[in-house]
């Protein structure tokens, strides 16, 4: 018995505008909205409307014998919202199946549990919501960015009321191993952990049209065989993958749609298999070990760690930044402003300032916006640098407002209880410490 | 370098300049390319007009037209005897001491770009038609258009394959506006005759197509590479440094390096941190321009104009700034941020620069987007992590453009023009 588990990756970020240094205190425009736009038209012809309305196919051809599971960022769900309604309107009709499983994450697709686990609470709860208002689904599985994962992760989402988790199959941590079967974090035993089978997903996301690869051209029926060969090491193949690989980072000439198109027939003649959605296979199979993983790890490049996002010195003092002021715009209790900083979180903007890729092949530029990292850097630290005059604005201004209360019950003009400016402490290296507002 | 039958390929390379004697940019491309070159195991016979110089006999063997012939005897028997005379150290430190006191740098300048440069380029190739028959070579390479009438003259005595070498074009010196066309006949020329032409940059391959007609096919890219640099020079800059942080432009203060953009920049730049100090490095027809325009913005107590400046000053000059800046409008390559990022100073270079095809560990400018180059100045000033990141990153990467692989790009042209038997 062999069930196959495909999970989509469905995300897009909003994308920062050349926001240069003169653009601080004057423009609080922060998001490319034509180029935002653009992707999200392009990626939805190419990828979203053909590859959902081939899935709405198959679900109704194999009549609940197949089905599959999606995560949707908030964030892209927003942009479809705003420039691509029928992408939505086609994922709320897979809804419908009852064949397709809807996933947690953050809302803003971020590294918050890296920072602040508060934040990554709410951003969880906001996509909760979001994902309950638009299909009608109450997740009980949690994937966090980009596989990001350790023990500490599964026990803090336990809290949350999460049931199952997944991961990256990581060789590093799985050993002998193996991927296809369901195991317990250590820390949170309520829980069961699905891990990428990466070399089966990989297949298909990155080797699918490579003409080097020694097994090109992959048919469905060679396909089929090495999932069946997991018969006996294991209950489930997890096939984990962007969902940008149908049309987009594998194009429509590769035959990519051919194959999917073919492969749950070829799948399914074997009587012993079947798919599942994650929920599904948490179910049906009991877990067999507990997983021990104290250091993060990451489905990205070849090292499956934090060093897209977090390893090199811009990327860092970025991140920290972010966080810091993060506290500022909460006490400034703007929503907006909260909104737009939110949008800062997500993880792209620091995968852009990756020095790795100008040695790491082209995976980042992928979607990228700016030339070099450097740029990406600079544009989101005058962005971070705007907000701090924002939130100044908005503390003068309620600190006048409460002035003017105070002196109009009680006549004096203690303002003794706005003396320490919150935005004065501990001003960062990286912030320019010149005054921006300066016309 | 082996060719058929075993023998040394030998090249007869020419050029109007070498170092140390006057030597421009190009001069420095030629003396380091050429020395390359005889690493990789070629033999260099190279001909020059003027000189003579020290490079001479430690690689590579020099022959200075001017010496050979200085008469205007063009009997080839004199050659020889005077090539005999020349090839003895010695003599040849003699004569280059003497020639050197007979010249101001003036005139120096004047003898290699003055108003006779056209008779002394036809007269050059008289000349180097004379040694091109008693040399043995297998490929002509010729460097700066001046070389040119020398080439195809070279070309038509032996038949041996040409290959042209382009630095720069009179539409990048001139931006365009004052197109000399005696020079531009003189360049397409060249180009013309050549089997192959080698240029710096994608920058300029371009030019070549749009500007002079060359067909693509002929064109090979070889970008230039980075001059090492002594890394432990030192200049006691403190005392501007405790207040001001130092920005700087090294380069002629001409139409073609951009300086006007980097005054506007810096008035930008002004605005938002008043403590930053810019240093001009550099003389040509615009600084009286340039100078009133940094008075009139009232800018002129942040900058500084050293004048010329010489290499130990450039280094030094490189090792004390906090950023490198070449607006250059049309750079057909540009070697000067190279030596910034050598010095560790990061560096912000325009888009129209060859270089900027091989770099990635700078900023990248348009020239004309005073804001943008302004915004990375600022950035670069402030963002400290940026700049950390930047100047690592960059310092290794210089050090990564040899000139091995400029040689190994030239050496594979000369092959596919001996290989097409030519």
């Amino acid at each position: 018995m062999v069930s196959v588990c495909f999970y989509f990756q469905v995300h897009q970020p909003f994308r920062l505008r050349k926001y240069s240094v003169f653009d601080i205190g004057n423009n609080s425009e922060y998001f490319d909205e034509y180029k935002n736009k653009e992707v999200i038209k392009k990626v939805a012809k190419k990828c979203y409307l053909p590859t959902n309305k081939l899935l709405l196919k198959l679900i109704r051809k194999h009549k609940g014998k197949f089905n599959v599971s999606f995560s949707l960022s908030g964030v892209v769900l927003e942009q479809f919202e705003m420039y691509a309604p029928e992408v939505l309107h086609s994922f709320k009709e897979l809804a419908r199946t009852g064949c397709v499983e809807f996933l947690n994450e953050t809302y803003y697709h971020s590294l918050s549990f890296l920072f602040d686990k508060e934040e990554f609470k709410e951003q969880v709860m906001l996509h909760k919501q979001k994902i309950k208002d638009l299909f009608g689904q109450e997740a009980k599985v949690f994937r966090n960015t980009e596989l990001i994962y350790n023990n500490e992760l599964a026990n803090f989402v336990q809290g949350l009321g999460y049931k199952i988790i997944l991961a990256e199959g990581a060789d590093h941590i799985l050993g002998w191993r193996s991927p296809n079967f369901i195991y317990i974090p250590k820390t949170a035993e309520n829980m069961r952990l699905m891990l990428k089978n990466y070399k089966l997903s990989d297949d298909i996301a990155f080797r699918f049209s490579n003409k080097g690869w020694i097994e090109y051209p992959l048919t469905v029926d060679k396909y089929a065989q090495w999932i069946s060969r997991a018969n006996g090491n294991g209950y489930v193949v997890n096939l984990f993958m962007d969902y940008e690989t149908f049309g987009e980072h594998q194009w429509e000439d590769t035959g990519i749609f051919e194959f999917l198109e073919h492969l749950p027939k070829e799948i399914l003649k074997h009587p012993d298999n079947n798919f599942v959605t994650v929920s599904e296979a948490a179910d049906r199979y009991d877990p067999v070990a507990e997983l021990d993983i104290h250091h993060f790890m990451s489905w990205a490049d070849i090292e499956r760690d934090l060093s897209a996002w977090l390893g090199n010195s811009l990327q860092n003092a970025a991140a920290n930044e972010l966080y810091r002021i993060g506290r500022l715009v909460k006490e400034a209790g703007n929503p907006k402003l909260l909104e737009k900083w939110r949008k800062l979180t997500t993880s792209d903007h620091f995968y852009y300032m990756c020095i790795k890729w100008f040695s790491d092949g082209d995976v980042h530029k992928y979607f990228n916006p700016y030339d070099t990292p450097y740029e990406g850097f600079i544009a989101f630290m005058n962005v971070l640098n705007d907000i701090v005059i924002r939130v100044r604005d908005i503390k003068k201004q309620k600190k006048a407002v409460a002035k003017q209360k105070q002196e109009a019950y009680t006549h004096q003009a203690d303002t003794s209880s706005f003396a320490h400016s919150f935005i004065s402490e501990h001003p960062s290296e990286n912030l320019l410490d010149i005054d921006f507002t300066k016309k | 370098m082996e060719k058929e039958g075993g023998k040394n390929l030998k090249v007869l390379m020419l050029g109007w300049e070498l170092p140390p004697f006057f030597a421009g940019g190009v001069g420095v491309v030629c003396y380091h390319l050429s020395r390359a070159l005889c690493e990789q195991g070629l033999d260099i016979t190279y001909v020059m007009p003027f000189g003579p110089t020290m490079a001479r006999s430690d690689y590579m063997k020099v022959m200075v037209t001017d010496h050979l012939f200085p008469k205007m005897r063009f009997r080839l028997k004199e050659v020889d005897s005077l090539l005999g005379a020349y090839l003895t150290p010695e003599d040849y430190d003699e004569e280059f001491r003497k020639y050197l006191m007979s010249l101001s740098p003036k005139e120096r300048a004047k003898a290699l770009y003055g108003p006779n440069v056209f008779q002394e380029a036809y007269l050059f190739a008289r000349k180097v038609r004379l040694i091109a028959m008693q040399e043995d070579f297998d490929i002509i390479h010729a460097h700066d258009h001046w070389t040119f009438p020398a080439a195809i003259a070279a070309k038509e005595a032996t038949g041996k394959p040409l290959v042209v070498h382009v630095h720069i074009t009179e539409f990048d010196k001139t931006g365009g506006a004052s197109v000399n066309q005696r020079v531009y006949d003189m360049e397409r020329e060249g180009m013309y005759a050549a089997d192959l032409v080698i240029v710096v940059s994608n920058f300029i391959k371009q030019r070549l197509i749009d500007n002079y007609g060359v067909p693509e096919w002929k064109i090979r890219v070889v970008h230039n590479a980075a001059e090492p640099m002594d890394k432990s020079i030192f200049h006691d800059a403190s005392k501007i440094k405790e207040t001001d942080k130092i920005v700087l432009f090294i380069g002629r203060i001409t139409l073609q390096k951009g300086p006007d953009y980097f005054v506007e920049a810096a008035k930008k730049v002004l605005e938002k941190d008043p403590n930053v100090k810019f240093i001009m490095a550099g003389t040509g027809d615009m600084l009286p321009r340039i100078i009133e325009r940094v008075a009139e913005l009232g800018i002129a107590d942040r900058f500084i104009f050293p004048g010329f400046v010489n290499r130990e000053e450039v280094a030094k000059l490189n090792k004390i700034a906090d950023v490198f800046v070449m607006p250059s409008v049309s750079e057909p390559f540009g070697i000067v941020p190279l030596e910034a990022m050598w010095q560790e100073t990061p560096a912000i270079i325009s888009r129209q620069s060859g270089v900027s095809e091989v770099l990635n560990h700078v900023l990248k400018v348009d020239f004309w987007d005073i804001s943008d180059i302004a915004s990375k100045i600022l950035a670069l000033l402030h963002y400290r992590s940026l700049h950390d990141q930047i100047k690592h990153h960059g310092s290794l990467e210089v050090r990564t453009l040899t000139w091995e692989g400029p040689a190994k790009k030239c050496i594979e042209v000369y092959n596919e023009l001996i290989n097409k038997g030519m």
